[in-house]
């Protein structure tokens, strides 16, 4: 049976100057989901990361994590539950060097010295940062410090990971690789991943369950269901993957397929079987409706005359 | 990116590197303050001449560190003109009946000579080590947490803030901006120390919400491991011993 990891209920928050930045969110997110929060710029999506660990209490105990309310927990046990990963790196990593940085977490855990030692080098050895320690921040690559970022949160072993734009401004080597770090985390550990982020292409790679943001939770539903929706994605200033327009396009040459790939990986799928089906090939054409099918879509994906 | 560092140095091998850095912050702080009281110009040239010494030893590039001393020098080499003319005493020489004063030369030439000595040990220590295990030592010295925390942060962040001061420059240059004088200039460079403090303003606040994250509570709590040797020791105490004959013949005067 699996456990609530993140329940909030009736969630609004306005910053002093008056900005509201949430109204009326309801979450539930069980144990070991992967799950993408996707939203346009100033959506809400860091602020509602900042309730998740309790950095911003809200007032009413209205953010539970497994099963107790975030306010009434104590620093140590707030942060071996919950543990977010900035945006910007720069502000996460603001010790004078990267062991000080990584064992922050766990010194202020109270953990004894050699156990703060063992996971300082098993956290920079998951993101591939070993020999790193002596470094100062400021000396790495960018790609460099967004990993030692990530380490100075599992060197808490959190069982929730929250990353907020975890793909942004990074290669697309270090890209994949901390997609599969993100996914290895949560499929050999458990850990419950949930993650910001305006990458469409990324999102189904990282996320079973997605939810979307502009204020208020405008819609949840698996990545097929939300990207289907045109209108969703247009009211919200959303995309939609890349692979799936493609496969849309296709589809209006006859294309038929049960659900549109989100990824490459995918659509490898989805044409591999229909190749190896009944029909032995793809077989496109240009049928009466085409033409019109064509500009009804195109429309639909053009941001600039909604 | 050439950041203006003073632990470029640090890795490399001397025995002022080597020097235990508890020992060396509290031992070069006791020369430093036995050094600025000196009263006699012999003294103060033999405080300079030991600062040499210490400077060698350390095998810091000479230049580096004279390019550092320079900057303080701006400072204190015009107090050779002022003070001769301003002083009373013997007079030396009058220009427009204005009298320059033996004194005057004298004490002037205390106050560079002693900065010098001064200066230049204080750039041997934090050259000799990197800033980071400076700033370690001193909070294993119990040094005050304010103090600990505050330079712990300009550490770290004086180098993001003069990446984000160079990006703002470059994107004003590149739309054809210039750096005068006049009115104009001035206030678009006031703009941007404007800009630039908000900025630091932002990130401070994200900054403190990304330490909250992780279980700060208010206490700085890092780990260090240093450990004395022999050689530290005896170290300590030829240096402990410079300090206090240096400030006996002070007082003794
Ligand atoms: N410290 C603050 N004070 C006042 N308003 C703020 C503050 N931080 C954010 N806001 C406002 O709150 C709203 C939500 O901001 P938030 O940073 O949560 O958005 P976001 O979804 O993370 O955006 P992005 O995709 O650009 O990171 C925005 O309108 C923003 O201007
Ligand atoms: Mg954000």
């Amino acid at each position: 049976m699996t456990k609530e990891a993140v329940s909030i209920r009736d969630l609004n928050y306005s910053y002093p100057d008056g900005t509201v930045a949430l109204e009326d969110i309801n979450i539930t997110i069980e144990e070991g989901e992967r799950i993408a929060i996707i939203g346009q710029n100033g959506a809400g999506k860091t602020t509602l990361f900042l309730h998740l660990n309790g950095t911003i209490k809200s007032c009413d105990n209205n953010v539970v994590i497994f099963g107790k309310d975030i306010g009434q927990m104590k620093s140590k046990e707030r942060i071996e539950k919950v543990g977010v990963v900035f945006q910007d790196p720069d502000d996460q990593l603001f010790m004078p060097t990267i062991f000080d940085d990584v064992a922050f977490g766990p010194i202020n855990m109270g953990l004894d010295e050699d156990e703060v030692e063992r996971r300082v080098r098993s956290a920079l050895a998951t993101v591939g940062l070993t020999g790193f320690e002596d470094r100062v921040p400021h000396h790495l690559s960018y790609g460099q410090k967004k990993r030692a970022a990530l380490a100075a949160v599992l060197s808490m072993e959190p069982r929730i990971l929250v990353l907020d734009e975890p793909t942004a401004n990074l290669d697309p080597m270090n890209r994949a690789s901390l997609i599969e770090l993100i996914n290895d985390l949560n499929r050999d550990k458990g850990i419950t991943t949930i993650v910001a982020m305006h990458d469409v292409n990324a999102v189904s790679q990282l996320a079973d369950r997605i939810y979307v943001l502009n204020k208020r939770m405008v819609a949840e539903g698996p990545p097929t269901e939300i990207f289907m929706d045109f209108d969703l994605l247009r009211e919200n200033n959303l995309d939609a993957p890349d692979v799936f327009k493609l496969f849309s396009v296709l589809s209006c040459f006859g294309f038929n397929c049960e659900s549109l790939p989100l990824s490459i990986n995918e659509a490898v799928e989805v044409l591999t079987k229909t190749i190896e089906g009944d029909e032995k090939h793809v077989h496109l054409h240009i049928h009466e409706h085409t033409h019109e099918d064509l500009e009804v879509l195109m429309h639909r994906y053009d941001h600039h005359h909604g | 990116m050439d950041y203006p560092e003073i632990d470029r140095y640090a890795s490399l091998d001397s025995p002022i590197h080597r020097f235990d850095p508890r020992a060396k912050i509290i031992t070069f702080v006791l020369l430093l303050i036995s050094f600025v009281f000196v009263q006699k110009i012999s003294v103060a040239f033999l405080a300079l001449l030991f600062s040499l010494l210490l400077l060698l030893v350390s095998k810091l590039p000479i230049r580096f560190i004279l390019k550092r001393v320079q900057i303080v020098l701006i400072f204190v080499l015009p107090l050779l003109i002022i003070m001769p003319l301003t002083v009373k005493g013997t007079e030396l020489f009058s220009v427009f009946g204005i009298s320059a004063t033996r004194e005057g030369l004298w004490y002037a030439s205390l106050i560079v000579i002693r900065s010098m000595a001064a200066v230049i040990l204080i750039l041997t220590m934090l050259g000799s080590m990197r800033f980071d295990t400076t700033i370690k030592a001193l909070y294993t010295l119990k040094a005050p947490k304010t103090l600990v925390q505050m330079l712990m942060f300009t550490y770290r962040y004086i180098f993001v803030i003069i990446d984000e001061f160079l990006s703002m420059w470059r994107a004003m240059s590149a739309k054809g901006f210039n750096p005068r004088t006049n009115m104009y200039g001035l206030s678009v460079m006031g703009n941007m120390v404007g800009m630039l403090i908000v900025k630091s303003y932002e990130r401070g606040e994200r900054v403190y919400q990304a330490m909250i994250s992780r279980g700060y509570t208010g206490n700085p709590k890092t780990r260090t491991a240093f450990a004395m040797r022999r050689t530290d020791y005896v170290l300590s105490a030829i240096f402990v011993g410079i300090a206090i004959l240096v400030h006996i013949n002070t007082v003794m005067m």
